[in-house]
């Protein structure tokens, strides 16, 4: 598939079909990729494809100008198409060079594993539906199933839908929704008391950093309503209060357009289980919309558009 | 060198627990996974065996996240402002790293300069550093590029190093002197000792992989200001998020806000960063509304306006903010790739 | 580059902290246009109210107690100062809770801050003061001191512009200053409406239009950035060096007093090594960073 890419991206910039290649390269860290934003053929060989190309890059598709040729998994293609139905993209202004994803490992989940550092390890390798994690020579294997991040746990649809250029063999659906959803199922079996406790001793921790906020898609305003200062609607103070408002608030701003990538969690430093928020939010969207973001790129987007018809039994 | 001592690690705990009869210990602990330095549970000593560094600095015990100043409220004879109640123990930090110590001594500067900051002076003050030195860096520290180093002494009050079952105590200052003199469980380190540990520090220099050119950057930088091209390259995959700048131990850029209940309120500070787009937005303009601006001027601030102004740069290589970006954006690559001076 | 020495400004002080803010009172509001106020107020306490000093040029933090504070130039002149003034631009949160104060009301008061007018500079010289908008209110401490000791200096030009005659700031001085026979004023506005009979035209053109000499004189210019970067190479023009033009810079300040970061320009502070800076000290960063 590397190939195959290196090659479309340098013919699409040769071709001037697209201003921009947005794709991964190899990071600084070991097993760690980073986004790679150019106008330049000859960087076309520093594309890569691997277990650990985590970055959503549809994020940099509102702030870019000009067309774009972009790399996506399966959950970004989503985040395009929700792009697209918010009229943020225009379909014809974006080259989706589609990367049919079976699983992206979550190096945190590697290392409780292995009980060492990534630095500390020699090589981490997938063999079907094993990991190889290679430890001062020692090898040592998992299931796959315990080192990919949850939402790649419970992925739909892993081969893009939406693509201009499919890289390589559609991958079956991982339909382990349990693993995916762990963490919620624990949270909604907690008596009430003892979930807000869980939520305020989590956002205890939060810095206010906008990691969160800042590499989601659907997050695209111009100015944040945490940025206003007439009403002002919550304070910048770091404290669990406004901390777990933000994050609500910012939830429901992206009901609707968020699409479950789980890159607000793989961002936070102090280990906020952001998704169990997310995922729930997206459910619940689901629940009461039949409504599933990122799937359509024709659909109305869900919250802006009305239609005469719709209930009003909620309205009091 | 009689000053040296070493202690038996499984004397630790009990010399932290008669150090909390004075003051309050703070030590690396781990919250929700998340290692930072936390008041001390008075038990657990199993930070020792982590070799490595926090994920939140130290500084955020002298420059917290948030910090009240000051107190108001409305009276009938007009408004009444009150300091709020300083907590006057002394504090004690045990396990911070030579990187974390450098950056607070750099951090000294700034709040000693013209005007003493009195919020964080005061904690400064009043507590005593306990370093650890690094034996096992991460591939992301950088330390040794920058006049630093894993096991460097010079701004902590007492340094120990892991020899084994032990740690070898080097006394840095007076208050260190002070604070061991009387300590039980601590016995004079013999020159084996004092070879072992040198052998350790020296260990862990060879350890550290990522290098800086700080002599060749120093040329570079001025005659890279104004080179647009290569800022908007390299800033092009930044989120704007304020990680790096917070997780930082030598950024300390912060904004003042009021808050207001029912007549009487707080003034607080909290940290800000500079890579946020509305930091140096004014109403009519913004100076910095491009990310490549802001993120020159992060760069810049470190490496080339700190040390105008005083004599050091404003990085001391702990490297948090390689490891925790969530976009990889690297500081030593963009510095080692500026354009060669023409 | 040597560290500002501002020990002489550290006299005022509150419980010797650096962020405590005076009590102080409005006694008078004028209405100069439809979003700019000028608040005149004093100390409450009354010693305080006998011993403060500045120098124009310095700026001070006023604060609506649990709104926030904001960065304000005292446009009072020190030789006249049994209060201190400074004028408001209604803006945003701080300024439209000062806006909505009336007299009496207490405000908080930090300062003063910054650098000032190098007076030992401008003495003997033929003076050139150059303003846009709003930006007249740190010149006018200036421009009033200078009056005050009329005989220390040569020439004085004002030359002051706005957006349009609803815009102009201190009518009131501007009247005082034309009936001075010492002084040559000449104002302008962009554009005008039915009732203006003067000049239009932007700040900068106009100055090109006056052409004051550059022999023995010092400019010194206040404004919105643009009025300044574009005033800048017109005085380049008319033969003023690098150290013959002075300027007070305005950019997002919060503590004052060097700390916070945000009012940086290059490795200068604006809180703290400015606001006043000359040409030759911000040449470098003006058109990145400004």
């Amino acid at each position: 598939m590397e190939e195959r890419l290196r090659h479309e991206a340098k013919t699409l910039l040769e071709q001037g079909k697209v201003d921009y290649i947005v794709g991964f390269e190899q990071g600084s860290l070991k097993f760690t990729t980073a986004p790679l934003i150019t106008n330049d053929k000859g960087d076309s060989d520093r594309l890569v494809i691997n277990p650990f190309i985590a970055n959503n890059l549809s994020v940099y598709l509102t702030e870019i100008e000009g067309r774009v040729g972009i790399v996506a998994k399966g959950c970004d293609s989503h985040s395009i198409v929700s792009l697209i139905q918010d009229n943020k993209l225009t379909r014809e202004n974006v080259v989706i060079l589609g990367v049919p994803c079976p699983g992206i490992i979550d190096l945190s989940k590697v290392e409780k594993l292995v009980g060492k550092d990534r630095d500390e390890l020699d090589d981490i390798t997938r063999e079907g539906s094993q990991v190889v994690v290679t430890v001062e020579g020692k090898k040592k294997d998992f299931p796959i199933a315990e080192v990919l991040f949850d939402n790649c746990l419970g992925c739909e649809l892993p081969t893009p839908q939406e693509y201009d250029v499919l890289l390589g063999e559609p991958v079956p659906a991982a339909v382990d929704e349990t693993a995916s959803k762990a963490k919620i199922e624990e949270l909604k079996k907690m008596p009430h008391e003892q979930r807000w406790d869980f939520w305020r001793e989590e956002f205890s921790r939060c810095i206010r950093c906008y990691a969160c906020r800042n590499v989601c898609p659907a997050c695209f305003c111009q100015r944040c309503f945490v940025e206003e200062s007439e009403p002002q609607w919550i304070l910048p103070a770091p404290r669990w209060q406004e901390n777990l408002m933000f994050q609500v608030i910012r939830n429901i701003h992206v009901a609707g357009r968020c699409t479950d990538c789980g890159e607000c969690e793989r961002a936070c430093p102090v280990n906020i289980p952001l998704r169990s928020m997310t995922k729930e939010m997206y459910n619940l969207v689901d629940e009461l919309f039949n409504f599933k973001s990122g799937m359509d790129k024709d659909a109305a987007p869900l919250m802006t558009a009305y239609e005469c018809e719709e209930a009003e039994d909620f309205i009091r | 060198m009689a000053d040296n001592r070493k202690i038996n690690k499984k004397d630790i705990g009990k010399l932290l627990s008669e150090w909390s009869k004075e003051y309050a210990v703070f030590v690396p602990s781990r919250e929700g996974g998340v290692a930072k330095m936390a008041k001390w549970d008075g038990a657990d000593t199993s930070f020792m065996n982590w070799y490595r560094n926090t994920v939140v600095p130290a500084k955020s015990i002298f420059l917290p996240p948030v910090e009240e100043m000051f107190g108001f409220q409305k009276g009938k004879e007009g408004y009444n402002i009150e300091l709020p109640q300083s907590d006057e123990r002394k504090q004690l930090i045990f396990g911070i790293r030579p990187c974390d110590a450098k950056a607070l001594a750099m951090l000294d500067m700034t709040f000693k300069d013209s005007y003493q900051d009195p919020y964080y002076l005061s904690k400064r003050n009043n507590t005593v550093l306990v370093g650890v030195s690094c034996t096992n860096p991460y591939d992301s520290c950088f330390c040794t590029s920058l006049g630093s180093s894993p096991g460097e002494s010079t701004d902590v009050d007492l340094m120990l190093t892991d020899i084994g079952d032990e740690f070898f105590i080097e006394v840095v200052s007076d208050k260190g002197k002070e604070l061991i003199t009387t300590a039980g469980g601590v016995e004079e380190a013999t020159e084996t000792d004092e070879a072992k540990a040198k052998q350790v520090k020296e260990t862990a220099y060879n350890k550290v992989t990522r290098k800086l050119d700080t002599e060749s950057i120093k040329e570079r930088l001025m005659p890279a200001f104004e080179n647009q091209d290569y800022w908007e390259k390299t800033a092009a995959k930044c989120i704007s998020c304020g990680i790096c700048t917070f997780l930082c131990p030598t950024c300390y850029c912060f904004e003042i806000n009021d808050e207001l209940v029912k007549g009487e309120g707080v003034r607080f500070r909290n940290w800000d960063s500079c890579a946020f787009p509305v930091y140096t937005k004014m109403p009519m303009e913004n100076p910095r509304l491009e990310k490549w601006r802001r993120v020159r001027q992060k760069v810049y601030h470190k490496y080339q306006f700190y040390p105008m102004n005083f004599s050091v740069i404003a990085c001391t290589g702990c490297g948090r903010c390689i490891r925790q970006c969530p976009v990889n954006w690297d500081i030593t690559q963009a510095l080692n790739s500026l354009p060669a001076r023409l | 580059m040597t560290i500002t020495d501002i020990s002489h400004r550290k006299k005022f002080l509150a419980q010797d902290n650096v962020y405590l803010p005076h009590i102080v009172v409005i006694e008078k509001i004028i209405e100069e246009t439809p979003t700019v106020r000028t608040f005149h107020f004093n100390f409450k306490d009354e010693k305080l109210k006998k011993e403060f000093t500045f120098e124009s040029g310095q700026f001070s933090e006023l604060s609506v107690f649990g709104i926030g504070e904001a960065t304000f130039c005292i446009s009072s002149s020190p030789t006249r100062s049994d209060h201190l003034e400074c004028a408001v631009n209604r803006v945003g949160k701080v300024t439209n809770a000062l806006h909505r104060l009336g007299v009496g009301a207490e405000i908080g008061f930090r300062g003063p801050y910054g650098n000032s007018f190098p007076l030992d500079l401008l003495s003997g010289k033929n003076l050139i003061f150059i303003a846009g908008g709003i930006g007249l209110a740190p010149l006018r401490s200036l421009i009033w001191n200078v009056i005050d000791n009329r005989d220390k200096y040569k020439n004085i030009d004002i030359i002051y512009g706005a957006r349009s005659p609803t815009d102009m700031c201190f009518n009131y001085d501007m009247e005082a200053w034309e009936k001075n026979k010492t002084v040559n004023m000449v104002t302008t506005v962009d554009k005008g409406d039915e009732s203006w009979a003067g000049r239009e035209g932007f700040v900068p053109q106009v100055l090109e239009q006056v052409a004051p000499s550059a022999s023995d004189a010092v400019a010194v210019v206040c404004g919105p950035p643009i009025m300044i970067r574009f005033t800048f190479p017109v005085l380049e023009k008319l033969g003023f060096t690098p150290e013959q033009m002075i300027t007070t810079l305005e950019k997002r300040m919060q503590c004052g007093v060097g700390k916070c970061g945000r009012c940086n320009i290059g490795n200068l502070y604006v809180c703290r090594d400015g606001p006043v800076f000359n040409y030759a000290q911000i040449k470098n960063f003006i058109s990145s960073e400004y």
